[in-house]
C-alpha cells in the first residue's frame, strides 16, 4: 500500500508537461498514421489561440491561468487521441446515459472497461432478476487485515435505470461476443486505501452546501445502511469555493441543478464529439483547479493506475484490438495524467494482494433517496434525472439499452435485432468545444402546457396531503414559477423553479400532513423510487426462507406489512412456517416479523399465532442475513454459538443461548454442546451477579426436560452437580460480600434447596450446604434474616425460635428500627423456602402491629417498591397465605385472633379445651346452632347423648342461640345476602 | 441624513438606488422604481461578475431563495408574510423590500393586542368632522390606505400580534383592493371607495414564537405568500451579517474602534455553543430565555462596543464582551445565570486552558459579571 502512495506522489505534475506527454504517447500508439496525429494536434489550435489571448486579457500576461486553461485543452486533446476510446460520464447523469446508448449504437464495441469494483462483475448478470435500482454490495463481516472496529465492512455501488453504466452493462450482457470488464479496484481495495475520517465521505464527494435543503430523514434514505458508497463518475467541484460560484452564478440553489442547468440541458442533443469533449473539459477542469484533499488525490490517480493498468494487461491477455474497445470512467478519471494513462502509458504500478478477508457479495435494493443521501446530491436530483432521461429518450428517439426480463421492461426487445451499423470509421474528431463554449447558454422554450400540467398537479396533491390549496394557488404557482424563472435568467422553469414556486405559493406556517410542499414535488416529479431485488438474484437463505413462507400465501417480497394468520390447529404444515418466523425474528431487525398473537415458550406447542411482517421492506437485511449461511438455522447456530462463546459471556447468557437453540432450534445436539460449555463457564466465574438468571433458567430447562425427555440429558445433571458445589463454595463469602444483593443471595440458596434432590441423587453431599450456611456470618439484617430462613430450612431453627428472634427485634428500642431490613430478607427468602410463607405473613402483620410509626411509615414506600419489582412471583404467595389467615369477613375480624397469637402448646386438644371456658371456643355458637349434623354424625357413631346447656361458665346467651335458632338463621341470612 | 437618528433604507441608500435606476433597462412591473433582477441586486450585493461599475454592497444575508421567492411574490397577486424567530431580519429585509421597489418604507402599521380596524383602514379627525362633516379632508388614511393610493408597499409588523378580526380587515384590502368609506355616502360617486393602484401589496412580519396566540385566519393565509426566514446557523454568513450591522451601528455612533476578528470569534462561537445547548435542553428552564439569534449578538457586540469606548480604553475587549453577554441574556434571576454560569465553567474554562487566546479573559470577565449580578 505505502509503494502506490509513493508512487503517486512522485508523479511529475507540471501543467505545461502535458505536451510531452502527448506527443509521446501518439509516437508509441505507432499504428495511427503520422498526418492523423498532426491533424490531431491541430485540432484544437485554434482554441489554444484564443485561450491565450483570454488568459492574457484577464490576467494579463502568461501566468498560471494561461497553464491552467491550456492545461484543460491539452487534457482534452490527449484523452480525445487515445486510441482506446475513453467515455466519459458523470453518475446519475441522463445525458451521459443518452450519449452512452446512442456511441454503443453507433460503435458497438467488443470489450466494454466499466470504472467498477472489479470484484462485483460475477453479480452483473443478476441485475435483469431485479428492478432498478438496486445496489451491488461486497460484504464482509469477518475481516481479516483490517481493524477489527471497522466490521462489518460493506461497499455499494447503486445502479439506475437512467445512468450511463447500467446501458454499458445491459449492452454488454445482452449482445453475444461482447465482453464486460469491470476494472476499478476491488472492495477490498477501497478499505485498503481508505485513511479513516475519509470514510465518512466515501466516493460521495463534499456533502455540499445543502443551504436550506433537508435531507429527507425518510426510512428511504437508509437503505444502505452504513456502506461505503462508490459511484461512476464522481464529478463535482472538489473545492467548496468553486461550487459556490458557480452556484451563485448559475442562480441555483446545490450542485445538482447547476448540472441540470448548465450541462444536462445543454448536452442533451448533442453529437458524440461534442458531448465527449465537454466533459472532458469539464473533468480536467475540476481537476486542475481542485488541489482538494491530498489522501483522495492519491486514491484518485491510485485507482486510475489500476484501471489502466488492468486494462492493458487485458489487452494483452487477449489481444483485442484498442479500437474496439470502450472505457468507460468518470470524467474525472478521464483527464487523468498518470504515467499509466494510455494503451501505451508507462510507469509500473505494482497492484497490491487483497487481504485475506472474505466477501461475500450480493444485491440489495437501493432507492433514489437512498442514492441522494450516499453522494450528498440534492434530495429529489435523482428522480429528476430518471424523469428527464425518460423525455429525452422520448424527443430523442434514441433506443436505450435494457437487460432482457429486468422488471419493468418495455416488452420490445432494444438492442437485438437491427443490423449493427459499421462502426465509424476513426476519423480525428473535430474541434467542438470552441462552438460549444461559444455558444450562449441553451434556453429552453417555455413548455406552458406542461408547467400548467404541473401546477394542477402539485395543487391536487397538496390538497390530498391536507393543504387547504385552491385553483387559485395553481394559478399562483403557475405564475411564479415563470417569474421565478424570469429572475434566474431562464424562459422555462426548472424543475426546480417549479419546486419554490410551489413552495411559496402553498406552503403556510405548518405542515397539516406528513409531507411538506417541498416532498411533495418531489414525489410528483418522478417519486422516490426503491428497487427490489428478484426472487432469483436473492442468496440462497433469502430464496429458501421465501419458499418455506409460501404455504402463508403472501406477496412477502412487496414492501409493506403483511399480516399472517397461522391456525397450525387446522392446518399443522403452518407449524414450519411459525418456526422460520420466530427465528427471522431473532435474527432480522425489529419490524421484520412480530408476532402479534402468540409466543414460544419451552414445552409448548402453538396452536394460533399471527404476525406482521415486513420481508419486503427489510430485504437488505434478510440479502446480508445470506452472507452469513446458507438457511436461517445455519446463521441461528452460528450466532448462538457466537454469543455463547464469547470471552464476556455468563452462565445465564450461556444458558439463555442453550434455551433458545432449544426453543427456535429443536436442536439437542446445539443445546447439549451449549450446556457443556454453560458448565465450564460457571465453574469459572467468581461472582454470583447472574445467579437470579441461572437459577430461572436452570430451573426452566429442567422442567422441560423432565417432561419432555425420557432422561435428563448429561449436561444438566453435571451443571446442577457443579451448580451445587459452586454455589456452596460461594454461598459463605456472597452472605459477608457488599456487592452481592440479597436477590443474589437468595437466588443462590433457592439454587440450592431446589436442585437438592437432584443433586443429592447425583452424588452431592448434604454436608457441603450445611457448612456453607454454618460459615456464613452475615452482618447486613436483610441477609441474616435470610440465614435464618435457611437454617430454619434445614432444620437448624425451630420456628419457635425465629419466632422469638423477630419478638426480640421488636421488643427492643435499640434494635427495632432494623426490623423491616430483616423483613426485606424474609420476603426474598420466600423463593427459596417457600415453606415460610405464613411465618413471613405473621412478620409483616407484627410490622404493622407493633413497629412504631417513625420506623413504619419511612418503610412503607420501600416495601411497596420492592414487592412491586422483585417480588412479582412472592406477591401472589403471600396474597394467599394472608387470604387464608385473615378473616374474609369484616364481621369476623372483632373475634378474630391471629393463629401466632393462640399459642398452641404441645398438646393441642388440652390446651383447647382448658382454654374452651375461657373464650367459649371458636365455632361452639355455630355447633349448638346446628345440632343436626352433630346429631347424626352422634347416630352414626351409635353415640346417643342428649346436648347439654352451656353452663355458667359458658359464654352468656349461648344456650339461648341453641333454643331460638331463627335469630341466628335470619342474620345468617343477611350476611350471606350482604 | 446626518440628522436623523436612524434613517430609513429608501434614505440611507437613495444615491445607490438613484444609481441603480437610472441603469436599470429590464422589465418593471407595475408601477415599480426598480426591476426585479435588480431589486435582489440592491439586497444581496453585487459581484464583479454581474459587470456594473461600482459595487453594491450586500445588505441582507441569507439564501438567495428566500429574496427572489419574496420579490416574485410582490410581483403577484398576493401579500408576502414573512415568518420566522426573533431577530432573523424578516423586518429589514421587508425594509429593504420596499424601499427598492417603491422608495417609500415607512408606511407601516405595527400590530399589537391595542391595534384596531381604524390603524389598518382610516380614521377621523374628529375636529373636522365637527366643522366640516364627513369628507375625505378629514378622514386620516392608515399606512396601507396611503400605500394603496400610492400603489406602493405597504408594511405590517408582527401582523400575529393583532387580534384575528383586525388581521382580518386586510382580508378585503388582499383580494378586492379597495377600501369603501360608507361613511362618505354611497350616491352613485366613486368618492366612498379608495382604489389601490398598481404596484400596491402588502409585506408583513410575524413571529414564529408568537405561533398561536392570534392565528391568522385560513382566508387571511390564502391571501399571503409565506416565506420562512430561518435563524442563520451558518457561521461564515453570521460573522458577515454581525459585522455588517456593527459597522453600521458604530458609523452611526461616529465611534472609531476596532473589533479584533478574534474577539467577533469568541462572541460567534459562545453563541453556537449556547445554541447548542439550549437545542438539548429538556426544559424551558434548562434554556436561556433568549432567542439567541443574530439580533442578539449584534445587541451584544454594540453593547461591549458601546462600553468599552465611553467607559473603557477605548478598545474592545475580552472581557468587556463577556460582562456584556452575560448583561444581555441573563434575564431571569436564578435560571438564565445558572445556565451561564454552567457554561463559563463548564465550556469555556476548558477552552481557555486549550486555546488560550482570548478566552480566558472572557472567561474573566463573565465570571465577574455573574459574581455582580447574582
Amino acid at each position: 500500500m505505502s509503494d502506490t502512495h509513493e508512487q503517486s506522489s512522485g508523479t511529475p505534475e507540471p501543467t505545461g508537461g502535458a505536451h510531452e506527454q502527448s506527443s509521446g504517447t501518439a509516437e508509441a500508439t505507432g499504428g495511427e498514421p503520422e498526418q492523423d496525429s498532426d491533424a490531431h494536434g491541430r485540432t484544437f489550435d485554434a482554441l489554444r489561440g484564443q485561450l491565450r489571448e483570454a488568459a492574457a486579457a484577464f490576467a494579463g500576461g502568461p501566468d498560471a491561468l494561461e497553464g491552467i486553461l491550456l492545461g484543460i485543452v491539452d487534457d482534452v486533446d490527449r484523452a480525445v487521441r487515445e486510441p482506446l476510446e475513453i467515455f466519459p460520464v458523470c453518475h446519475h447523469s441522463p445525458a451521459s446515459a443518452l450519449a452512452m446508448a446512442r456511441r454503443l449504437r453507433e460503435k458497438r464495441p467488443k470489450v466494454v472497461y466499466l470504472e467498477l469494483c472489479e470484484d462485483m462483475a460475477p453479480l452483473l448478470t443478476e441485475l435483469r432478476n431485479c428492478r432498478l435500482p438496486v445496489a451491488v454490495q461486497a460484504f464482509a463481516s469477518e475481516t481479516d487485515g483490517f481493524p477489527a472496529e471497522w466490521s462489518p465492512l460493506s461497499v455499494v455501488a447503486p445502479i439506475t435505470e437512467a445512468s450511463a453504466e447500467y446501458q454499458a452493462i445491459a449492452y454488454a450482457l445482452d449482445t453475444p461476443g461482447v465482453e464486460l470488464v469491470l476494472v476499478d479496484r476491488s472492495s477490498d481495495h477501497v478499505f485498503q486505501w481508505d485513511a479513516r475520517g475519509a470514510r465518512g465521505t466515501g466516493s460521495a464527494g463534499p456533502a455540499g452546501p445543502a443551504g436550506a435543503d433537508e435531507p429527507p430523514a425518510e426510512e428511504e434514505a437508509a437503505l444502505h445502511g452504513d456502506a461505503v458508497g462508490v459511484g461512476i463518475g464522481d464529478l463535482r467541484p472538489r473545492f467548496a469555493e468553486l461550487e459556490e460560484h458557480l452556484l451563485r452564478h448559475g442562480r441555483v440553489r446545490h450542485w445538482s441543478e447547476w448540472w441540470h442547468q448548465y450541462v444536462e440541458l445543454p448536452l442533451g442533443d448533442g453529437d458524440h464529439d461534442t458531448y465527449r469533449q465537454v466533459m472532458l473539459l469539464i473533468g480536467s477542469l475540476f481537476r486542475r483547479l481542485a488541489p482538494g484533499d491530498p489522501h483522495r488525490i492519491r486514491v484518485d490517480e491510485d485507482r486510475e493506475r489500476y484501471m489502466w493498468t488492468r486494462m492493458r494487461e487485458h489487452l494483452a491477455a487477449t489481444g483485442t484490438d484498442p479500437a474496439d474497445c470502450l472505457y468507460v470512467c468518470g470524467a474525472f478519471h478521464a483527464a487523468s495524467r498518470v504515467d499509466e494513462f494510455g494503451v501505451a502509458g508507462g510507469g509500473s504500478f505494482g497492484i497490491a494482494p487483497r487481504t485475506a478477508t472474505r466477501w461475500q457479495y450480493g444485491l440489495i435494493p437501493s432507492s433514489h433517496a437512498a442514492i441522494e443521501a450516499q453522494f450528498g446530491l440534492a434530495a429529489g436530483s435523482v428522480s429528476i434525472a430518471a424523469t428527464v432521461w425518460a423525455k429525452n429518450l422520448e424527443r430523442t428517439g434514441v433506443r436505450p439499452y435494457r437487460l432482457a426480463g429486468q422488471a419493468g421492461a418495455n416488452t420490445k426487445r432494444s438492442g437485438a435485432g437491427k443490423a449493427p451499423a459499421a462502426p465509424a470509421p476513426s476519423a480525428p474528431s473535430p474541434d467542438r468545444l470552441t462552438g460549444f463554449l461559444r455558444r450562449p447558454p441553451v434556453l429552453d422554450r417555455l413548455d406552458e402546457a406542461e408547467l400548467l400540467g404541473w401546477s394542477v398537479e402539485i395543487v391536487r396533491a397538496a390538497r390530498r396531503n391536507g393543504y387547504l390549496a385552491s385553483t387559485a394557488d395553481a394559478i399562483a404557482v403557475f405564475e411564479t414559477s415563470i417569474l421565478l424563472a424570469g429572475m434566474r435568467d431562464r424562459a422555462k422553469p426548472t424543475p426546480y423553479d417549479f419546486q419554490d414556486a410551489a413552495v411559496t405559493c402553498i406552503e403556510k406556517d405548518s405542515v397539516p400532513g406528513r409531507r411538506d410542499v417541498r416532498r411533495l414535488v418531489e414525489i410528483m416529479m418522478g417519486g422516490d423510487r426503491i428497487g427490489r431485488v428478484g426472487y432469483d438474484a436473492l442468496p440462497p437463505l433469502a430464496r429458501d426462507v421465501h419458499d418455506r413462507l409460501a404455504p402463508l400465501g403472501l406477496k412477502l417480497q412487496q414492501r409493506g406489512v403483511r399480516r399472517a394468520l397461522l391456525d397450525m390447529a387446522s392446518r399443522p404444515e403452518l407449524e414450519r412456517c411459525s418456526d422460520v418466523l420466530w427465528m427471522l425474528r431473532y435474527l432480522m431487525p425489529q419490524g421484520a416479523a412480530r408476532p402479534i398473537m402468540g409466543e414460544r415458550k419451552l414445552g409448548e406447542r402453538p396452536i394460533q399465532e399471527s404476525w406482521d411482517l415486513a420481508l419486503g421492506t427489510h430485504q437488505r437485511a434478510l440479502i446480508e442475513l445470506g452472507y452469513e449461511g446458507v438457511s436461517v438455522e445455519q446463521v441461528l447456530e452460528q450466532r448462538l454459538r457466537r454469543t455463547a462463546y464469547d470471552p464476556r459471556a455468563t452462565a445465564a447468557t450461556v444458558l439463555e443461548a442453550v434455551e433458545d437453540a432449544t426453543l427456535y432450534l429443536r436442536s439437542r445436539r446445539l443445546a447439549d454442546e451449549l450446556g457443556t460449555h454453560a458448565l465450564q463457564v460457571l465453574s469459572a466465574e467468581r461472582s454470583v451477579d447472574g445467579a437470579p438468571e441461572v437459577l430461572r433458567r436452570v430451573r426452566r430447562l429442567l422442567a422441560y426436560y423432565r417432561t419432555g425427555e425420557p432422561t435428563l440429558p448429561q449436561w444438566i445433571e453435571s451443571f446442577v452437580k457443579a451448580g451445587y458445589a459452586h454455589y456452596c463454595t460461594l454461598l459463605p463469602t456472597a452472605f459477608t460480600d457488599d456487592d452481592a444483593t440479597v436477590r443474589q443471595v437468595a437466588a443462590m440458596l433457592g439454587f440450592l434447596f431446589d436442585m437438592e434432590g437432584l443433586a443429592l441423587s447425583l452424588g452431592c453431599d448434604r454436608t457441603q450446604l450445611e457448612l456453607a450456611v454454618a460459615q456464613s456470618h452475615p452482618e447486613e439484617p436483610a441477609k441474616t434474616a435470610m440465614l435464618w430462613a435457611a437454617r430454619t430450612h434445614l432444620g437448624h431453627l425451630s420456628r419457635a425460635d425465629l419466632r422469638a428472634r423477630c419478638d426480640e427485634l421488636l421488643g427492643n428500642p435499640l434494635t427495632v428500627h432494623a426490623y423491616p431490613r430483616h423483613l426485606s430478607g424474609f420476603l426474598h427468602a420466600l423463593q427459596p423456602v417457600p415453606g415460610l410463607t405464613d411465618f413471613v405473613v405473621e412478620a409483616v402483620s407484627n410490622a404493622f402491629a407493633r413497629l412504631p410509626d417513625r420506623v413504619l411509615l419511612p418503610w412503607l414506600p420501600t416495601l411497596i417498591t420492592t414487592l412491586r419489582s422483585g417480588g412479582a412471583e412472592l406477591a401472589p404467595l403471600l396474597i394467599r397465605e394472608a387470604g387464608r389467615v385473615f378473616p374474609g369477613r369484616l364481621a369476623r375480624l372483632d373475634a378474630w385472633v391471629p393463629p401466632w397469637r393462640e399459642r398452641p402448646g404441645p398438646d393441642e386438644e388440652a390446651v383447647l379445651t382448658a382454654r374452651r371456658p375461657a373464650d367459649g371456643g371458636r365455632g361452639v355458637a355455630l355447633l349448638a346452632a346446628r345440632p343436626a349434623t352433630c346429631d347424626a354424625v352422634a347416630a352414626l357413631l351409635g353415640c346417643d347423648g342428649p346436648w347439654e346447656t352451656a353452663g355458667p361458665s359458658g359464654p352468656a346467651g349461648a344456650a339461648l342461640v341453641g333454643r331460638y335458632p331463627a335469630a341466628a338463621e335470619a342474620a345468617e341470612a343477611l350476611l350471606a345476602a350482604s | 441624513m446626518s440628522d436623523l437618528l436612524r434613517a430609513p433604507a429608501e434614505i440611507k441608500y437613495a444615491e445607490e438606488l438613484d444609481w441603480l435606476e437610472s441603469i436599470d433597462d429590464g422589465p418593471k412591473p407595475f408601477s415599480w422604481r426598480l426591476s426585479p433582477k435588480m431589486v435582489r441586486l440592491f439586497i444581496l450585493g453585487s459581484e464583479r461578475a454581474d459587470g456594473l461599475d461600482r459595487k453594491v454592497s450586500q445588505k441582507w444575508f441569507g439564501d438567495r431563495s428566500f429574496v427572489e421567492r419574496s420579490i416574485v411574490t410582490l410581483a403577484s397577486d398576493r401579500g408576502l408574510l414573512l415568518i420566522g424567530d426573533p431577530g432573523t431580519g424578516k423586518s429589514w429585509l421587508a425594509e429593504l423590500l420596499s424601499a427598492a421597489i417603491c422608495r417609500n418604507s415607512t408606511l407601516v402599521v405595527q400590530g399589537t393586542a391595542g391595534t384596531t380596524e381604524d390603524h389598518i383602514k382610516y380614521s377621523w379627525n374628529v375636529s373636522m368632522v365637527i366643522a366640516k362633516g364627513q369628507s375625505r379632508e378629514s378622514m386620516i388614511p392608515s399606512p396601507i390606505m396611503t400605500a394603496m393610493e400610492a400603489g406602493a408597499i405597504g408594511r405590517f409588523e408582527e401582523l400575529t400580534r393583532s387580534t384575528s378580526d383586525v388581521q382580518d380587515a386586510l382580508i378585503s384590502i388582499l383580494s378586492e383592493k379597495y377600501i369603501s368609506v360608507p361613511e362618505l355616502g354611497g350616491d352613485g360617486d366613486s368618492d366612498n371607495i379608495v382604489f389601490a393602484r398598481p404596484g400596491f401589496s402588502v409585506i408583513a412580519t410575524a413571529n414564529s414564537r408568537d405561533r398561536g396566540v392570534n392565528d391568522l385566519s385560513s382566508a387571511l393565509k390564502r391571501r399571503f405568500n409565506f416565506v420562512r426566514i430561518p435563524v442563520v446557523t451558518n457561521k461564515r454568513s453570521e460573522a458577515e451579517i454581525v459585522r455588517f450591522r456593527t459597522e453600521e451601528l458604530l458609523r452611526r455612533h461616529r465611534i472609531e474602534l476596532d473589533v479584533p476578528p478574534t474577539l467577533l470569534d469568541v462572541l460567534l462561537q459562545s453563541f453556537a455553543d449556547l445554541r447548542a445547548s439550549a437545542a438539548a435542553a429538556g426544559s424551558d428552564d434548562e434554556r436561556l430565555e433568549s432567542a439567541l439569534s443574530t439580533a442578539e449578538q449584534i445587541g451584544v457586540l454594540e453593547d461591549a462596543v458601546l462600553h468599552s469606548d465611553f467607559f473603557g480604553e477605548r478598545a474592545l475587549s475580552a472581557r468587556t464582551l463577556a460582562s456584556s453577554l452575560v448583561g444581555s441574556l441573563a434575564r431571569r434571576e436564578p435560571e438564565d445565570l445558572a445556565i451561564l454560569n454552567k457554561y463559563l465553567h463548564g465550556v469555556v474554562e476548558p477552552r481557555s486552558k486549550e486555546e488560550g487566546g482570548s478566552w480566558p479573559e472572557f472567561l474573566e470577565g463573565g465570571r465577574d459579571a455573574i459574581a455582580t449580578l447574582s
